[in-house]
């Protein structure tokens, strides 16, 4: 035996007894001992420019003006201290509106946002004492942001310079009183602009108790809800009709279609090409495609494309044509997969909702293709958020929107209160083209509202929410809203057991796994919530409606 | 028998200092005391991801993006932390993804390459993210892992190109960190500082300030700036006290200062092969000779643990063979790494080795090519002008030295003045000049 080996030997008996010392396993083969293997981040925390979701509806108490929604960075932990959450500053938001149905913006508005850091060397910390008011200087990071606005491809026009964010909601004794805040962040602009960014509370309503039911785990281990008591960055706009509409004029042309993007500057490190222009990074629209129907492997190439590609791009519109979700239920639980190809489903992801471009729903909602102005041979189908702006404001909101008969809601734009979860399970299973609603389904996951309530007034999202995820039970408000209206969340102690947990700093899982976590959300509850139609069904107990377009 | 005594007791030293590390490591942070506001240090969010995620895949374990995100999650606490007993750890989650979803999971294959890379397996990474790509062509981590492999593999203009497709599709601080290191490596420095710094406007996570400011301290350390080197790494240390660039850093500075403290506490929280020996040659350079033989030898225990794992890094073992003066066997070790990549480091430490062999000949060509690129290393450069001297070279010899000083005057406290003296031999033997 040579000294090497013996040397080998006793160094792998060594590596043994390290790895039994626990935090000494930490030789294994891979320590990185190369002084040239540099290693980067490779999935850096960059939530900040991730598009959660978009709203567009006709303002309710304002009439004439339509308001658009838009948030970014989803599941902030409120747990306040040094944690906090601000826009990007070297990426630009956007939401871009198409009223003449080319799938490319026609009035588009760009937001910038700047930090001013005072924090200095010396400490990490937001604050040094109450902040009392937007400009209070003990708040020791702030940031404002410029809005500019272009129409029919016009330059851009800045219409606000330095305008200031709501702060991100760190704790009662930080912001004793935090709709001040708000307040002094909410700014109305000439031309009756009414602007807004800052943090809000996650308007997004979805309850993850399905996965238990479908896991057969303990229902005590899991029940918490994924969106309930985190937080938001939200960019809200409100403008007259005529800022968006086609010609200017929303009588004869109602219709626009609305999606958000995140940008940032394309940088170059090889020659040629040049450097400038911009990459898309972030794209959102109706919410969910990225999750229910575009697959994992489309996703970033979805989020790349602006929808004046959406259409040629096969393999995109194929998976809208033949959805993943109803087949993957098909396959688990032997119900039938609507036909394909889904041409309901174009019609309300595609074009809107049309008698004009022959799908098989027979109504005219919101597609560029009726309004008055529009050239139809111009029209190019793609993902949009569309909305019939000469739709009256509804009295009493029904949570599943179009489907069950209030035409102003979910798919026509989106309300902060349109159940879309429910919606768009009920329209991959077919509601659309059948005509049928599901009763049943109409149930839904216990989940129709969101935890906290929505203002009536611009910007219509909640308050930050200011108290601790896994601790949100003590806020009396939110514990209300947690164990709601359903008998078996009011019988989970799950909130109980979460509180008494020495960790209440907890980020949930959907902020590792991100946008397909997610969608495999929407799609287990689909799973769920159709195994408990099936079920029903056979009982009879189905009151169908027909859809009234 | 005797010998493997000495050696566990060597062990044992390296065992203290690993725990010493996680002590380190795991130390609460104390509180500054602020009227009325919060004081809690920031959140780990990586920690809480991790936390959350296994919590939620214990209740939900069919849900294959969590499982590659925590496999993702893993690799950054690894990388963070520098520990690498969470690599398993990330591959099991990783190939969970996999079972789970083996069609169409750019993801849980993402993970295994940066895996791989992580591992210094840069030919499996390679192959892992091109894999990737075939299901996710938009995939800008399987573009990251790409440029990671190639890069260290030599295949400079294929990692440019990967970088720049990752930039293309998903420009932030991972694709800017990748671009600054590629034009750093192709002497675009002035470059490589803008986009680290483009980064580290926008870095939020602590971990990530303390990573770009670390890079900017070493890319102002490679130009001599020790104010501005010193200033980035503080900066570092103050976002993360724990991180392990940042400490490095200053301890090269404090070293420039004839301060060797720094690399002791470096030692005694990170054992790793090259940095015992960085150390140890700065103990001999201030005359500590018995210290410096213990440091090599714990070295030596360090590479013999890693190989005996199953590691394989041929600059750590040449390193360490010319430590030892044993050169020939640092020419077989470089040698053999250079068969597996032709990254200009190793391209660097093979022309050494054979110099130090005294094979000046056949040193000349990888002398040049680590420098081929366009990469300003300071080291490099000494490396080469002392083998041109080695080759009766004066007027190149000249010019290389220079060229490192000119570049660094600090890059080593032990080279620095051997560059100095051999120049000026050089300039009055009559050069030229």
């Amino acid at each position: 035996m040579t000294v090497d080996t013996r040397l080998r030997r006793t160094a792998a008996a060594l590596g043994a007894i390290a790895l039994l010392g626990g935090t000494l396993y930490g030789l294994g083969p891979g320590t990185a001992t190369a002084s040239s293997h540099r290693e980067a981040p490779l999935v850096a925390a960059d939530p900040a420019i991730d598009n959660t979701d978009l709203y567009a509806f006709v303002s309710p108490e304002r009439p004439g003006y339509v308001t658009f929604v838009a948030n970014w960075q989803p599941f902030e932990e409120p747990n306040g201290g040094p944690n906090f959450y601000p826009f990007a500053t070297d990426a630009t938001y956007h939401i871009k509106v198409d009223n003449d149905g080319d799938a490319k913006p026609d009035a588009e508005f760009k937001w910038k946002f700047r930090s001013v850091d005072n924090r200095g060397d010396s400490t990490f910390l937001y604050n040094n004492g109450p902040v009392t008011s937007i400009d209070d200087e003990n708040l020791l990071f702030k940031q404002t942001y410029s809005l500019q606005s272009s129409f029919n491809g016009e330059p851009f026009k800045t219409r606000v310079e330095d305008a200031p964010v709501a702060p991100s909601r760190v704790g009662a004794a930080s912001m004793p009183d935090y709709g001040t805040l708000r307040q002094q962040a909410t700014r109305t602009l000439p031309g009756g602009w009414k602007i807004f960014a800052g943090q809000a509370d996650d308007p997004f309503f979805l309850d993850l108790r399905v996965f238990d039911l479908l896991y057969g785990g303990d229902l005590s281990e899991t029940g918490q809800d994924t969106v309930a008591g985190y937080n938001v960055n939200t960019i809200a706009l409100q403008v007259p009709f005529a800022d968006v509409a086609l010609k200017g004029d929303a009588t004869r042309n109602p219709v626009i279609g609305v999606w958000t993007t995140t940008e940032r500057d394309r940088v170059r490190i090889t020659g040629g090409r040049g450097s400038g222009g911009k990459v898309q990074v972030s794209r959102l629209g109706n919410p969910l495609v990225n999750e229910v129907v575009v697959p994992a492997s489309l996703k970033d190439t979805f989020n790349a494309t602006p929808p004046e590609r959406d259409a040629g791009i096969p393999a995109l519109v194929k998976r809208v044509l033949e959805p993943e979700v109803p087949k993957l239920i098909e396959s688990i639980y032997k119900i039938p997969a609507p036909k394909t190809p889904r041409n309901d489903l174009a019609e309300i992801f595609l074009t809107g909702i049309t008698t004009k471009a022959g799908g098989p729903i027979k109504a005219d909602l919101n597609s560029q293709l009726n309004n008055a102005d529009v050239k139809a041979s111009r029209f190019r189908p793609s993902e949009q958020l569309r909305l019939n702006l000469s739709v009256p404001v509804a009295g009493a909101p029904d949570r599943l929107g179009v489907l069950a008969g209030d035409l102003q809601g979910f798919p026509n734009g989106r309300r902060l209160t349109d159940d879309v979860v429910d919606i768009e399970l009920q329209a991959l299973v077919g509601a659309a083209q059948t005509g049928k609603l599901v009763d049943a389904l109409a149930a839904g996951d216990a989940v129709n509202t969101n935890d906290q309530q929505f203002s009536g007034e611009f910007p219509y999202v909640a308050l930050p929410n200011g108290v601790a995820v896994n601790s949100a039970a003590k806020q009396p408000a939110t514990a209300a809203k947690l164990t709601g209206s359903s008998p078996a969340a009011a019988a989970a102690p799950a909130s109980d057991t979460d509180v008494a947990q020495p960790a209440p700093d907890l980020v949930p899982v959907a902020v590792v796994s991100g946008a397909t976590g997610l969608g495999l959300v929407i799609v287990l509850a689909g799973v769920f919530l159709l195994l408990r139609w099936y079920r029903r069904r056979g009982r009879g107990a189905d009151p169908d409606r027909t859809l009234t377009f | 028998m005797r010998r493997n005594l000495i050696r566990f007791g060597l062990a044992g030293v390296l065992a203290a200092g690993l725990l010493g590390t996680a002590a380190i490591v795991v130390r609460p942070e104390a509180p500054i005391p602020v009227a009325t506001t919060d004081t809690r240090p920031p959140a780990d969010v990586l920690a809480q991801r991790i936390t959350r995620a296994q919590q939620q895949l214990r209740a939900v374990p069919g849900d294959w993006p969590g499982w590659a995100s925590l496999g993702a999650a893993y690799l950054e606490q690894a990388r963070i932390t520098a520990d690498p007993g969470l690599y398993p750890k990330a591959e099991e989650a990783a190939l969970r993804s996999l079972r789970l979803r083996p069609d169409g999971n750019s993801d849980g294959l993402v993970v295994l390459g940066a895996l791989a890379n992580a591992r210094h397996d840069f030919g499996a990474a390679r192959d892992r993210a091109r894999e990737a790509l075939t299901v996710n062509d938009h995939d800008a981590g399987a573009y990251g892992v790409l440029a990671d492999a190639l890069t260290q593999l030599g295949d400079a203009a294929g990692a440019t190109e990967a970088v720049q497709r990752m930039l293309d599709l998903r420009p932030g601080l991972a694709a800017y960190a990748r671009a600054s290191y590629d034009l750093e490596l192709r002497g675009r420095v002035t470059e490589a500082e803008s986009l680290m710094r483009q980064a580290l406007d926008n870095a939020v996570d602590p971990h990530d300030v303390a990573f770009c400011q670390a890079q900017l301290g070493d890319l102002a350390f490679g130009r001599g700036d020790l104010a501005t080197a010193e200033a980035a790494y503080a900066a570092a240390l103050a976002a993360d006290p724990s991180a392990f660039g940042a400490q490095h850093g200053m301890a090269r500075i404090g070293a420039v200062r004839g301060d060797l403290s720094g690399y002791g506490r470096l030692v005694a929280r990170m054992p790793a092969t090259s940095t015992l020996l960085e150390y140890a040659t700065l103990l001999r350079v201030a005359d500590r000779q018995a210290e410096a033989d213990q440091q090599i030898e714990l070295a030596a225990a360090a590479e013999g643990l890693f190989a005996a794992n199953g590691g394989a890094d041929g600059l750590a073992a040449a390193e360490l063979a010319l430590a030892q003066g044993r050169p020939e066997e640092a020419v077989t070790a470089a040698r053999a790494e250079w068969q597996r990549r032709q990254h200009p480091d190793v391209a660097d430490m093979l022309a050494w080795s054979l110099h130090t062999a005294g094979r000046d000949a056949e040193a000349l060509p990888y002398a040049r090519r680590a420098l081929a690129g366009g990469s300003r290393a300071a080291g490099h450069a000494y490396h080469l002008g002392m083998i041109e001297l080695g080759l009766g070279q004066p007027e190149a010899a000249r010019a290389s030295l220079a060229r490192a000083l000119d570049t660094n005057p600090y890059f080593s406290p032990v080279d620095g003045p051997l560059a100095r003296r051999a120049l000026a031999g050089l300039r009055t033997s009559g050069g030229n000049r």
